[in-house]
């Protein structure tokens, strides 16, 4: 039982998991507890192994859980149960979720962490630029098309009013300043003050 | 002179004013007074009761404790995720364990979740058997205060049977009775 136990040994130390030691042929009772141990070991090492190897090629869902017990497996079962956290949180954080925090994961916490922050807060400057951009947009779209104005004095006509009554027409300034808010100041311009004021230049 | 025990309901006023009781010394404890009593509560129940009866005592303190944890402590009016990510940090922040939530099926309500570095078991011997019955009943009456429906915990993995986290299984199973 011995020679047979050291090759097994040998395959598991090789990277393979080996077939099941006979215990019914064992010389003692010791014998059969060690070929029982050894037994369990294999056992272990192969759900280990078939549990660690889809897991590295990123198989996280579909798993099949080592049993309790597997003390040989419980760091990888700690990993996948991080991983899956992970995919949760990140599926919560692409629906638009930036509540979610990952806690002591070393560094990838804190990248991890600040790509929600950063996120958050670039996705709130994008609606506040969104926000005035359609503010903007309004106010343009306020002053397109054809405005009628009158050939001499400049004053524009309200929309759908009377052209023959006079208070239909509103001059240009107050007409501006309530589509855009944009506020007047007057002066007057150099050929203007010559038409005016000849006398005095 | 009057020798019987009062009839008791819980409240969450019953836990006192810490700031008040504990000036110098603050709200914590060691996980150590924390083990020290549930082990030790634990073995007396089960000498009393037996071991199925002892698990099904500390599941139904935990639930209550769970409903008034939430009650008191959470906000229920947030959608699920956020209401996850909420309880993650309360959790974290009364040292009672980190919670990661693994998977959520909203149709059917069922959920798996991982607590590590808990109150009740890491760093425990493998002894192969699953320890957590008073969290399996924490979480399930959080789950029931948040939804207001009836929810079976079951812990999966254990420090106790060889994990290194606790991993609990929740499902629905009805509507909460009423009052």
């Amino acid at each position: 039982m011995i020679k047979e136990a050291r090759d097994k040994l040998a395959v598991l130390l090789q990277g393979k998991v080996p077939d099941a030691l006979e215990t019914e042929h064992c010389a003692s009772e010791e014998e059969r507890q060690l070929a029982n141990l050894l037994n369990e070991l294999f056992t272990y090492m192969q759900e280990v192994h078939q549990f660690i190897v889809p897991l590295s090629q990123g198989n996280i869902s579909d798993l099949t859980l080592p049993p309790p017990r597997n003390f040989l497996s419980s760091p990888f079962k700690e990993l996948h149960s991080r991983l899956m956290h992970l995919t949760w949180q990140a599926g919560r954080v692409a629906q638009g979720d930036y509540s979610q925090q990952i806690d002591f994961m070393g560094d990838f916490s804190e990248a991890f962490n600040k790509m929600i922050v950063s996120l958050d807060r670039n996705e709130r400057e994008l609606k506040i630029k969104i926000a005035e951009l359609e503010t903007a947009l309004s106010r343009i779209s306020q002053l397109e098309g054809i405005l009628p104005i009158c050939s001499s004095c400049k004053r524009i006509r309200l929309e759908g009013a009377d052209p023959g009554q006079q208070d239909s027409w509103e001059a240009i300034e107050s007409y501006i300043t309530a589509k855009t808010q944009t506020m007047f100041s007057h002066g007057l311009c150099p050929e203007c003050v010559k038409a005016l004021y000849s006398d005095f230049t | 002179m009057n020798t019987s025990q009062p009839t008791r309901t819980f409240s969450w006023e019953s836990l006192g004013d810490l700031q008040l009781g504990r000036p110098n010394l603050g709200p914590m404890a060691p996980v150590l007074a924390y083990r020290l009593m549930q082990f030790t509560l634990w073995d007396v129940l089960i000498g009393e009761f037996g071991p199925e009866k002892a698990n099904d005592l500390f599941r139904r303190a935990g639930n209550l404790a769970g409903k008034e944890f939430c009650h008191n402590l959470l906000d229920k009016n947030l959608p699920f995720s956020e209401f996850v990510a909420q309880l993650q940090k309360v959790l974290k922040e009364q040292r009672i364990g980190l919670m990661r939530m693994e998977r959520v099926d909203l149709e059917t309500m069922q959920f798996t979740l991982t607590v590590a570095e808990d109150l009740d078991c890491s760093g425990l011997p493998c002894t192969d058997e699953v320890v957590c019955q008073y969290d399996e009943g924490f979480i399930a009456g959080i789950l029931e205060e948040y939804t207001g429906k009836v929810f079976h915990v079951t812990e999966t993995d254990c420090w106790a049977s060889g994990a290194r986290v606790c991993r609990f299984s929740a499902k629905l199973i009805g509507d909460a009775p009423r009052d």
